[in-house]
This record gives structure tokens, C-alpha cells and sequence, in this order.
């Protein structure tokens, strides 16, 4: 599916013809006047902020009349939307996107995305959610397409008061970059760092194993060469093996880890999680830049961008 | 019998407490004994001063000297200060001797039921392997985390008694640790959280409780320190108390501090907190007002002048020349907003007059040292109130979380460095 700029007839046909506020997900459209709303109105960046809609008959005015370029909500729920005053709380939020991943299959590059690496940006998705699900015992997890990726949104009550530096701390964990004081516990976070690094290492070539400071060439052949038994003794806590494979001294193991962890890091934009005030793309709008719906995904596991094409696009490829 | 009040004696900011506050008698009707225990209190060293007995007086005793120790820090301080911390750590280690006692006595009931006021918590059953929702827990794992928590305290040889300490034994919700968290007291990665319990031992369940007291005596502190700053001077009994208790400072903090701290004058841009940073590069319309009114004014006044661990009110106390602002402090808060897009004063003039304000000189254009405290001296506000006030000032990096206010994220760059100097 090739991802073009809309053009501003095509913005103009999409939410006259095709926007719905049944597109809305619920948990934006039972708190659409506590929210602050953005927009980018001719491709030239968000800079029409403080906005607030009472209802959302007058969002659907604001939209069909402006066909803005990007339409955005805050994460936050404010008493004075239109001041960015008396901030009430913010959705959890986790931003991953395609055109970001530090490893990916395709060759993307700069800000280009395709099914390939959405596919994998999706997978990257479902594993945080998994992970909010099983240790955080997390529920009300949203997903969102946004068109370069995905956005995972939390509306937990219990996690909706948190400032900056818990979110920082939620960050870290559902990443897993930070190493563990004891690898080999069978649950929590040392199960959780186990899986991002096997999820790391399983992608990386040798090229990129040579960007490890004192990695050699012979033992990155070697790594990639035992590929599966150095997923079997990261994925059983035995991260003491790769100790022994010839050439790995304790520094260059150090590094390894911290390679991996920084890599861990990158998966998802950190910066968009401890940011309470954020704005993000508004789930039925239109992302002009691909020409793709932002739209809340029901089911990620059998999720097809396709679903996000707006009419306008279907019918150029037909 | 022990009266429901003793809850007191484990958290302080409990209903029985505030009850115990609002019958204490007014400051200047507090016995000598209190006033004495408000500051040696922040001292004990000895399991045997930090336990309160068992009747109302000691209790009493306990709480007015807790509150009076607070204010007397946030009169001579600022919120988490050195002196903001040594009388929380002080309060952690106090109330950490309390448990560890309490359970040794046999009254851990007693301990639980003011725990779970502020943490829901599980006790785990373990013979028949205990179950966190529908995931059991792996008998393997209690051992590993039995060890990582002997090993983190550097315990090899253990006798049955403290071994029970270090046996997983409660569950509590991590949300309920969200205070923790953000003043990471606690990190989330070495817990051990299942279906959103954080399996904890014995050990633990004190360290948490009495960091949780710990971080709410802080933030009691900041809010006194808010409250004095709002309505004036704090008493002199206040401020007495305050510099007996920094007068105990250990030496060693002390002389890294005056290494730090003096000579209070040239400032050291590279020391500077990412806000600060920023805020000195200009910003833009949103932004503009609070980073150079409110940030910059605050915080390069107090960088330069460095008045901390006194009660302060005028800058005049602490400076004998007004060319010190003329010339050194208001320049750089010029610049910046003239750097701001757009420049801040092209179309809010008056704010030049505010920056002054701000500084303690009323509302004037050409501040002279006898007009000092003719305003509030502004002190430099929290990290939290910053993040919430302009977030797109606050681009925290590494030692930002360390600190909670701008102005010590400064003081410990320098203090860091001046400890190098001194190595080299």
C-alpha cells in the first residue's frame, strides 16, 4: 500500500464524507470537554492548541469545516482545557513507532514506514501491553494506530494520578532497560528483562553486534551463528554462558548488556510516556501524512493496516 | 493495654496524630522538654531513644516534638534541603527501629493494621505454595529474593531469628508505593510484582513503610516552607529550634557543603540544572513569563547570594551591595528574556518591575538595597511545580533524579565537584 500526503481535497472529502463520532473511542469521547485540543491546520505543525468542545457535535463542526491537516487530544484531563489549567490526570501512554524501532527487517528509512515494520512496531505493542496485563495488573489497555505506529493508551484509575517520575520508573520496566539485580527469578522484572533482550538479540545482525565497544568480528559470527542457543540461555536467566564464548571478556560482556539495554530503550519514545500534558493524535482522525486513519485498534493480534485506509485511498487504488 | 493513639508513634500523619496536634498547647506554652526533644530527636543513634512507650504522655510527647522538629527545618530551610533531609532520614530510621521492635515484641498485628491504612496488603500462605491471583509462586523464587535481599544487606551468617526477616511474607499493591516511586525511594524494576502485587519480606515491609513516612515528613516540610512563604516570618521559636538542629549537621556534610556554597558570588552556568539551561537560552510565548519571572529570578538570586541553612527573608541580610543585583543578577535575567521569542519585555514591559518584585525590592526599575523586603524574596520553586507549570522547560537528565528542587541539583553539582577537585 503505498503511504502518500493527502491532498487538501482529499482531507475535505474524508471528513465531510467519512469521519464519524462513532469513531471515537469511549474513553475520549466520555471526557471530550475536560481535554485540550490541538491542531495542525496546513501541514505546517500543531500550533493551534487550547481548545475545548463541549460537546462533541461541535468537534464534528470544527473538523468537517476545517479539514485540518492533524487534529490531536491531550493525554490529560484538565478543569480548564482551553488554559491548560487545574490538571485533573493523564492516561498512560506508550508510543511506539515504526519509522523509530532501533531494529527493524525492512529498509524504512528516514521517516518512511511499511506494512513490514508496522507489523513489527505492532508485535513491540502487544508485548508492553502483556507485560501492564500479567505484572501490573493493568485492564483498561487501549490501542491506537496512528498511522506510523501505535499508541498504547491506559486509563486505569490507578495509574492516571501519576506524575513524571513514576511514569519514568513504568518506562524502565516495560522496556526492561535496566539490568536486574537477579536475572535468574523465575517472574517479575527479570522474566520481563529476559524477553526484551531475547526480542533484541533475536533481530540483531553482525553489524550491528560490531557496534558493541570490544565486540570482535569472530565472536559476532559467532553469536549470530548460535543464534538459538544464545536465545535458550538468555531466555533461561543463563546470560552467564554468553561469558564463555571465546573473546568475551567481562568488559565487552558489560557492554553487550548495555548495548542491549539501550536498544531496549528505544522501542518506544520514552519522552511520550513521562510527558502528562502531551498531545496526541486524535483516535478517527486522518493522519495527512500517509493518508491513514488514526483509529482505536479492537483486536491487535489480527489487525491489518488496510482497516485504516480512508475511502479516498482505497478508491486510488482501485 | 495499648490506646489506639500508639498509631501515632508508627505515622505520625495519622488521624490519631493530627487528633494529638490539635489539642497541643500554643508554641510559646511548649515544654522546655518538647522543644529539647525536637532537636535531639534528629540525632538518636539508639534503638532505646527512637522507641516510645506504651502510655499517652510519651505518645503525646512524640508527635508535638515530630511537628515541631518539621517546622523548625522548614523556617531555617528550604524543602528538600540537606537539613529538609537529615530530619526525613532521621524520621525513616526512627520509625524503621519501631517496627523492627514491635515485631520482635510479638506486636506485629499492631504494626499491620497502620500499615494497611496506606498499603492494601496480603500476608502470603506459603505451605501450600501462595498465589498471587491465578499465578502461584515459584518456591525457587523465594529463596532467590531471600538471597538478593541478604546479599543487598551484606548478611552471610544468619541465625533463624533474622533469617524469618528475610522470607517473602506480605504482598502489597505497587500503586499503593506511587509516593515512593516518584521520590524514587523505591524502583519499580526490583520489585517482584505479580498480577500487581509486589511480594515483599518482613525486612522490607519496614523499609517501605518507613520510607513512605520518610517522603510524607518531606513533603510536610515543603508545604510548611509554602505556608511560611506565603504568610511571612516564622517565630522565633521556629527558627531557634531550626538553627539548633542544623547546628548538628555532621561535619563531614558540613564541609563539603561550605566547599560547595563559597564564596557565595561567581556562578557556574555549567553546574546549571537542564531547566535552568533552557530558560537562559529563551523561550517561547507559552513559556515565557514563568521561566524568567518565576525560574530564572528565583533561582540565579539564590545561586549567587547562596543563603541556605538561615532563615531568610531579605536579600539585603546577606549581601552589603546592590551592584550584586544591578549588576550580576538582573543582567542575566535580561538577557534571557530578550532572547525569548518574542522578547519578553517588547511587549510586557512591566515585567521588568515584577522581576524586581519577585527579588524582594517592591515594584521598581532601579532597586536600591534599602528597598530589600519591601516584597517577598521568591524562593525557587519545586521540580514538580515546574514540570506541572512548563513542561516544556523540564527535559530532566540523569541527576535530575536525584533532586527535587533546581536550586539543589546546583549545590550538589558543585559540592560533586569540589570533591574532585579535592581528589585530584
Amino acid at each position: 500500500m503505498q503511504l502518500r500526503e493527502a491532498t487538501p481535497e482529499e482531507r475535505l472529502q474524508f471528513y465531510k464524507e467519512e469521519w464519524n463520532k462513532r469513531d471515537l473511542p469511549d474513553f475520549i469521547l466520555h471526557t471530550l470537554s475536560l481535554r485540550e485540543f490541538g491542531f495542525d491546520l496546513d501541514g505546517t505543525g500543531p500550533s493551534h492548541r487550547y481548545n475545548q468542545f463541549m460537546t462533541v457535535e461541535q468537534l464534528a463542526d470544527f473538523l468537517r469545516n476545517k479539514a485540518p491537516y492533524a487534529a490531536y487530544a491531550s493525554v490529560a484531563l484538565y478543569e480548564q482545557p482551553s488554559m491548560r489549567k487545574g490538571w485533573l490526570k493523564s492516561e498512560l501512554v506508550f508510543d511506539v513507532d515504526a519509522k523509530d524501532l532501533p531494529l527493524k527487517s525492512c529498509s524504512c528509512v528516514g521517516g518512511a514506514v511499511c506494512e513490514q515494520c508496522l507489523n513489527e512496531a505492532r508485535q513491540v505493542a502487544i508485548q508492553f501491553a502483556e507485560t501492564m496485563r500479567s505484572d501490573l495488573d493493568l485492564h483498561n489497555i487501549n490501542f491506537v494506530f496512528s498511522g506510523r505506529g501505535f499508541h498504547i493508551r491506559v486509563t486505569d484509575e490507578s495509574v492516571m494520578a501519576f506524575e513524571q517520575a513514576e511514569r519514568a520508573q513504568l518506562v524502565e520496566y516495560i522496556t526492561g532497560c535496566v539490568i536486574p539485580t537477579d536475572v535468574t527469578i523465575t517472574l517479575g522484572y527479570s522474566r520481563v528483562f529476559r524477553g526484551r533482550v531475547a526480542r533484541t538479540f533475536e533481530r540483531l545482525d553482525e553489524q550491528r553486534l560490531l557496534q558493541v565497544h570490544g565486540m570482535r568480528n569472530a565472536l559476532a559470527q559467532q553469536l549470530v551463528k548460535e543464534r538459538e542457543r544464545v536465545l535458550t540461555a538468555i531466555r533461561a536467566g543463563r546470560l552467564s554462558d554468553l561469558e564463555n564464548y571465546n573473546g568475551m571478556g567481562p568488559k565487552t560482556f558489560r557492554n553487550l548488556l548495555e548495548f542491549f539495554i539501550r536498544l531496549n530503550s528505544e522501542f518506544t519514545d520514552g519522552k511520550v510516556t513521562i510527558d502528562t500534558k502531551r498531545i496526541l493524535r486524535l483516535p478517527s482522525s486522518l493522519h495527512s501524512g500517509v493518508s491513514m486513519k488514526c483509529m482505536l485498534v479492537r483486536d491487535m493480534e489480527r489487525f491489518s493496516i488496510e482497516e485504516a485506509a480512508p475511502k479516498f485511498v482505497r478508491e486510488r487504488m482501485q | 493495654m495499648i490506646g489506639p493513639e500508639y498509631a501515632a508513634a508508627l505515622d505520625p500523619f495519622t488521624r490519631e496524630a493530627k487528633e494529638l496536634v490539635r489539642k497541643s498547647p500554643p508554641l510559646d506554652k511548649m515544654p522546655q522538654k518538647i522543644t529539647d526533644l525536637a532537636v535531639e530527636r534528629v540525632k538518636w543513634r539508639s534503638g532505646r531513644d527512637m522507641v516510645v512507650n506504651f502510655d499517652i504522655e510519651a505518645v503525646r510527647a512524640d508527635i508535638f516534638s515530630f511537628y515541631l522538629t518539621c517546622q523548625a527545618i522548614a523556617a531555617v530551610s528550604y524543602p528538600y534541603s540537606r537539613e529538609s533531609r537529615l530530619v526525613s532520614d532521621a524520621t525513616r530510621e526512627t520509625i524503621k527501629y519501631r517496627m523492627y521492635d514491635l515485631f520482635k515484641r510479638g506486636y506485629e498485628e499492631l504494626c499491620l493494621e497502620v500499615v494497611q491504612r496506606s498499603f492494601k496488603f496480603l500476608q502470603l500462605e506459603r505451605d501450600d505454595g501462595a498465589k498471587l491471583g491465578n499465578v502461584e509462586i515459584p518456591r525457587e523464587d523465594y529463596f532467590r529474593l531471600r538471597d538478593r535481599r541478604l546479599a543487598e544487606d551484606g548478611v552471610e551468617i544468619v541465625d533463624d531469628r533474622v533469617l524469618v526477616q528475610y522470607i517473602p511474607k506480605y504482598a502489597v499493591r505497587w500503586t499503593d508505593l506511587a509516593l515512593l516511586l516518584k521520590h524514587r525511594r523505591v524502583e519499580l524494576t526490583k520489585l517482584y510484582l505479580v498480577n500487581g502485587w509486589a511480594v515483599i519480606t518482613p525486612r522490607e515491609l519496614w523499609d517501605l513503610f518507613a520510607g513512605f513516612i520518610s517522603v510524607k515528613t518531606e513533603e510536610y516540610i515543603a508545604s510548611v516552607y509554602e505556608r511560611f512563604s506565603d504568610t511571612g516570618a516564622p517565630s522565633k521559636l521556629l527558627t531557634d529550634i531550626g538553627e539548633r538542629i542544623v547546628s548538628l549537621l555532621p561535619p563531614e556534610i558540613g564541609l563539603r557543603e561550605r566547599f560547595a556554597r563559597v564564596p557565595p558570588g561567581r556562578l557556574r552556568p555549567e553546574f546549571f540544572p537542564p531547566c535552568v539551561k533552557k530558560a537562559l537560552a529563551g523561550v517561547g510565548s507559552g513559556a515565557r513569563n514563568y521561566a524568567v519571572t518565576v525560574l530564572l529570578t528565583s533561582f540565579l538570586s539564590y545561586a549567587r547570594v547562596s543563603p541556605s541553612g538561615r532563615a531568610v527573608s531579605r536579600m539585603a541580610d546577606f549581601i552589603g551591595d546592590i551592584s550584586v543585583v544591578r549588576n550580576e543578577i538582573a543582567p542575566l535575567i535580561f538577557e534571557s528574556a530578550e532572547r525569548c521569542n518574542p522578547p519578553l519585555f517588547k511587549d510586557q514591559p512591566q515585567e521588568k518591575a515584577n522581576i524586581f518584585y519577585h527579588l524582594g525590592f517592591g515594584m521598581v526599575l532601579e532597586p536600591r538595597l534599602e528597598d530589600s523586603g519591601k516584597s517577598k524574596w521568591y524562593r525557587t520553586p519545586n521540580c514538580n511545580k515546574i514540570a506541572i507549570a512548563t513542561p516544556a522547560l523540564c527535559d530532566p537528565d540523569e541527576f535530575c533524579k536525584k533532586i527535587k528542587n533546581p536550586l539543589t541539583y546546583y549545590y550538589r553539582q558543585l559540592a560533586e565537584h569540589s570533591r574532585l577537585r579535592a581528589g585530584d
